[in-house]
């Protein structure tokens, strides 16, 4: 069986994943794009503190008020990819990257509502969150699949300090 | 990309309009000569190859350079992953806060 993400000679990607995988990814991203705000309690981990202490309270305030519409369209357009791309069998580099951001804030979300830590083991199959959290892992092992052949691509001796 | 360095040049444009001649500029003031850090703290649902993957990605650093930082994060709780000006340590923030990392900033003491 071939590896579900694998890079073309060509530079686009090839993606074999279960329809009923991408079908998730299509309804997890329908899910996820509207919600996506600060003021939302479930999304709220998507926008960290850049300055978390009382003393700087002015300067977060500063900074969300020229971050938070620029992130809120990012994670927004990733999801857009995401759902108009999921059912493709090749995608471009910049296409598996908005997969990698979508797939990633599914996990951060999902991951904050399981309240979620390193040495978690699996709920009991009877357990009213196994199923929120086998999706959990679910995008867990394709943000992972994902990370393999982006990262493949990245010099091992990195780049020029303070290149983009 | 758009970031929060090309709009904060925008927002300083229209904040420093109005502002007097005589008044000391605050860029000046030498509380601003210290850089400031970049911190990235562990978080429970990123993966490992995930943070290293941005910081390769994100900052250019080696593998090597990256993985280690990745470590330090996991193991100590957080990592100071790059330094600088105020606004470059602030686009830095928000390139890991598209990534999903939890990074903060502070001035070095």
């Amino acid at each position: 069986m071939s590896a579900p993400f694998r890079r073309r000679r060509d530079g686009r990607f090839t993606i074999r994943i279960d329809p009923s995988v991408r079908a998730v990814l299509v309804s997890m991203s329908e899910q996820l794009s509207p919600m996506v705000d600060p003021e939302e309690p479930m999304t709220r981990r998507l926008f960290p503190p850049a300055y978390p202490g009382q003393d700087l309270a002015q300067a977060e305030q500063d900074y969300r008020s020229l971050v938070d519409t620029a992130l809120i369209n990012h994670h927004r357009q990733a999801c857009a990819v995401l759902a108009r791309t999921a059912h493709d069998d090749t995608l471009t580099g910049a296409e598996l990257e908005a997969w990698l951001s979508a797939i990633g804030s599914m996990r951060l979300v999902l991951g904050t509502r399981l309240d979620v830590s390193e040495d978690m083991e699996a709920p009991d199959p009877e357990d009213p969150g196994a199923p929120e959290y086998a999706l959990y892992e679910l995008l867990g092992q394709l943000q992972f699949l994902i990370i393999e052949v982006l990262a493949a691509e990245l010099p091992d001796e990195g780049r020029p300090e303070g290149a983009l | 990309m758009r970031g929060p360095g090309r709009l904060r040049v925008r927002a300083r444009q229209v904040e420093t309009a109005p502002v007097e001649a005589e008044q000391p500029d605050l860029d000046e003031s030498p509380t601003t000569d210290r850089p400031w850090l970049v911190i990235v703290w562990n978080d429970p649902i990123n993966l490992m190859s995930f943070v290293t993957f941005v910081f390769q990605k994100l900052f250019g650093y080696s593998k090597e350079k990256a993985t280690k930082l990745m470590l330090d994060v996991h193991h100590k709780g957080r990592a100071v992953v790059s330094s600088g000006t105020r606004e470059r340590a602030e686009l830095d923030v928000y390139r890991l806060h598209e990534h999903g990392l939890w990074a903060t900033m502070e001035q070095s003491t």
